[in-house]
């Protein structure tokens, strides 16, 4: 029988510190394990526990994958203190992810904000991948400020390319930020799709979620073309520890990756 | 004896579930046997034996003691009014099959309350115990299983110890012989003597019990040790079915007693009371110990945590609870149900709307042991009561 409470032995190549308090951890795998483009592992340092996240790498590469962690509590605050050579443990893959064959044929616009900048970088090598057969992609990208801005290098040269219509903003601009400055919601009027039929992806902090998921209501975007990458407490990852529940599913089995109209009825979905 | 020789037993079409059911013949009368479905075995027969038969209390000792090397035997024994589980020990006849359920839920000895589940990278399963055999398992228990089995078992992500417990258990239930102050099964549509999730049942009599198998692994003990048992006779027959009635209806007037609104409305009841002043009301007098959810059969919630030895990978799994304040708080600090009420209301969604929704089944037993646990009296049977208005 299989052992769904244990992990596999990592090694951690390579730690980018992306901003004083987010870290990317460049990680192999000794077992083979792949993933899918929002799907979640559980992260453990030996001992310490464990953590659910979003790899942010490209889900095709398939001997390494890279997690961008921000240090917020007890597990990542292990995790942060890790050095390349060391173990730690992967479980997973976990959660249902992007239904990305649903997208072929449509315009597909991705709005992600703060740290959810991560979890969105593996959704656009995924987007990337199978460009040809979208019929647009649009990205919008919002962080507090320029210094918060993960993988700003990848981004620019996302920027460069003209199969997408991009667009990236801050909360508070700096001497270094030429862009537009306000939530990312202000910069979402001038996207230019057949919103009736696109598929709209958000991920980011909830209260984001929250404000893109009614801006993208207004433009047009159906309930059930809204999908949301939700954030819940998750121990056990696969329904069984019953910490994560939205009304009738579990985020973690049923999710992370969730339509709004499956949602939108249950309390506390933003919080 | 003629029960289970060959020669003796006939075949035929069940009427009710269409597979192979059995008539055995012995040299007075014909006696019908039932057959039904049990999910969890998948052995090729779906067919169990309800073969009536008589084991005396002293022969049924002997069982026990014999089950010992194959089992962790589990026995109910008087603790105080009523009865807790603990190991049978050698020679141990000190035990009471009990009027009521036990003190401990079941989940205990098949999900533990604190259990290793990994270590270090290793794809073994920790614990490898002799199965459980539980001795007195009563109905209200027994339905806590249905639940159970949803949750932890399934092909992908199963969880290991519990599904191997329950694959390789023992479960000999009873009937109830009397009512507990706060025992409700009825009003949740259950009657106080098991009728599944069984291997064999008994039921007390004068002197002994009555034996129902319930399982091929029922049928098979009672067969290697058929000379332990009797066939039952007109007066015990009667006197099981009236305990049985009366057990019944003293559970069903203690219920109405109480008014708890029938099973069938509790889903609909709790979404339209989902905005009610009762949750904020009622959790005035919860303290937030989670003596509801420990002691519950069907409360399956876990919390996995690592602990460090020598710098390796050691995994436990705890039971947890959800009306503990950060049960559902996640690391950036945000908690979806940030107050008491809204914890207290999710338990009584959980058991009485989701459950229903994905397994038609209600998420509660009526067993009535958190009433009992309750350090702030919360009842569970005026809540649901209180939900009618």
């Amino acid at each position: 029988m299989k052992n769904p409470y244990r992990s596999i032995e990592a090694e951690v190549l390579k730690v980018t510190t992306e901003t004083p308090s987010i870290k990317t951890f460049l990680l192999k795998p000794k077992e083979e394990l792949t993933f899918k483009p929002g799907q979640f592992m559980e992260f453990s340092v030996p001992g310490s526990g464990e953590a659910p996240f979003t790899p942010s790498s490209d889900s095709q590469i398939k001997e390494t994958m890279e997690i961008t962690i921000v240090k917020v509590g007890r597990v990542t605050d292990a995790i942060h203190e890790l050095k390349p050579g060391d173990t730690v443990g992967l479980r997973g893959p976990l959660g249902k992810g992007y239904p990305l064959t649903k997208f072929i044929g449509q315009d597909v616009l991705v709005i992600g904000g703060g740290v959810g900048l991560a979890p969105v970088r593996t959704l656009m090598y995924g987007l990337f991948h199978m460009r040809k057969q979208l019929s647009g992609l649009v990205y919008r990208g919002g962080c507090r400020n320029p210094q918060e801005f993960l993988y700003r290098k990848e981004l620019e040269e996302w920027m460069k390319r003209d199969d997408i219509d991009m667009k990236l903003t801050v909360d508070q601009g700096d001497n270094s930020w030429n862009g537009p400055v306000g939530v990312v919601t202000t910069i979402m009027d001038d996207i230019d799709v057949n919103f009736e039929r696109a598929k709209a992806i958000v991920c980011g902090p909830p209260i984001m979620m929250k404000f893109a998921t009614f801006k993208l209501q207004e433009l047009g975007v159906q309930d059930r073309n809204i999908y949301l990458s939700m954030e819940k407490n998750m121990s056990c990852g696969f329904g069984k520890c019953g910490h994560c529940r939205i009304g009738p599913y579990y985020c973690c089995k049923d999710g992370p990756v969730f339509t709004y109209d499956m949602i939108r009825e249950y309390p506390g979905i933003w919080e | 004896m003629l029960i289970f020789s060959d020669k003796n037993v006939f075949s035929s079409d069940c009427s009710n579930c269409n597979y192979l059911s059995y008539t055995i013949i012995n040299t007075v009368e014909s006696m019908n046997v039932f057959c039904f479905f049990k999910p969890l075995d998948k052995r090729a027969s779906h067919l169990y034996f309800f073969a009536m038969l008589f084991i005396k209390r002293s022969n049924f000792d002997q069982l026990l003691e014999s089950l010992t090397g194959d089992y962790r035997v589990y026995v109910p024994r008087l603790m105080g009014d009523g009865t807790g589980y603990s190991l049978l020990g050698e020679s141990d006849t000190n035990y009471e099959i009990g009027k009521i359920r036990s003190f401990d839920p079941l989940k205990s000895f098949y999900f533990l309350g604190r259990e290793k589940v990994a270590e270090d990278f290793k794809p073994d399963i920790p614990r490898d115990d002799k199965p459980p055999c539980i001795v007195g398992a009563k109905a209200c228990d027994l339905k806590g299983f249905k639940v159970l089995d949803f949750v932890f078992i399934d092909d992908e992500f199963g969880d290991p110890t519990y599904m191997k417990a329950r694959k390789e258990g023992l479960i000999i239930s009873a009937d109830c012989t009397g009512v507990g102050e706060t025992c409700f099964c009825t009003a949740i549509g259950i009657d106080p003597w098991p009728d599944s999730e069984f291997d064999i049942n008994l039921s007390p009599v004068d002197d002994g019990f009555i034996v129902t198998t319930g399982s091929d692994k029922g049928r098979d003990l009672v067969e290697s040790n058929w000379k332990l048992f009797v066939e039952e006779d007109d007066a015990q027959a009667n006197a099981v079915k009236q305990n049985r009635d009366t057990v019944k209806s003293d559970v069903m007037k203690r219920a109405q007693e109480k008014r708890i609104p029938v099973a069938d409305r509790l889903k609909r009841l709790i979404d339209k009371q989902y905005e009610s002043e009762i949750w904020k009301d009622v959790s005035e007098d919860c303290v937030e110990c989670g003596a509801c959810n420990t002691i519950c059969p069907t409360c399956h919630c876990f919390l996995l945590y690592d602990q460090k030895s020598d710098g390796k990978l050691a995994r436990f799994r705890i039971w947890d609870s959800c009306m503990i304040h950060d049960f559902a708080r996640v690391a950036g600090g945000e908690n979806p149900r940030d107050r008491l009420w809204m914890r207290l209301r999710n338990r009584f969604d959980k058991k009485f709307n989701y459950f229903p929704e994905v397994l038609n089944e209600i998420g509660c037993t009526g067993c009535g042991r958190c009433v009992a646990a309750c350090p702030g009296k919360i009842d569970i049977r005026e809540v649901l009561a209180r939900l009618e208005v």
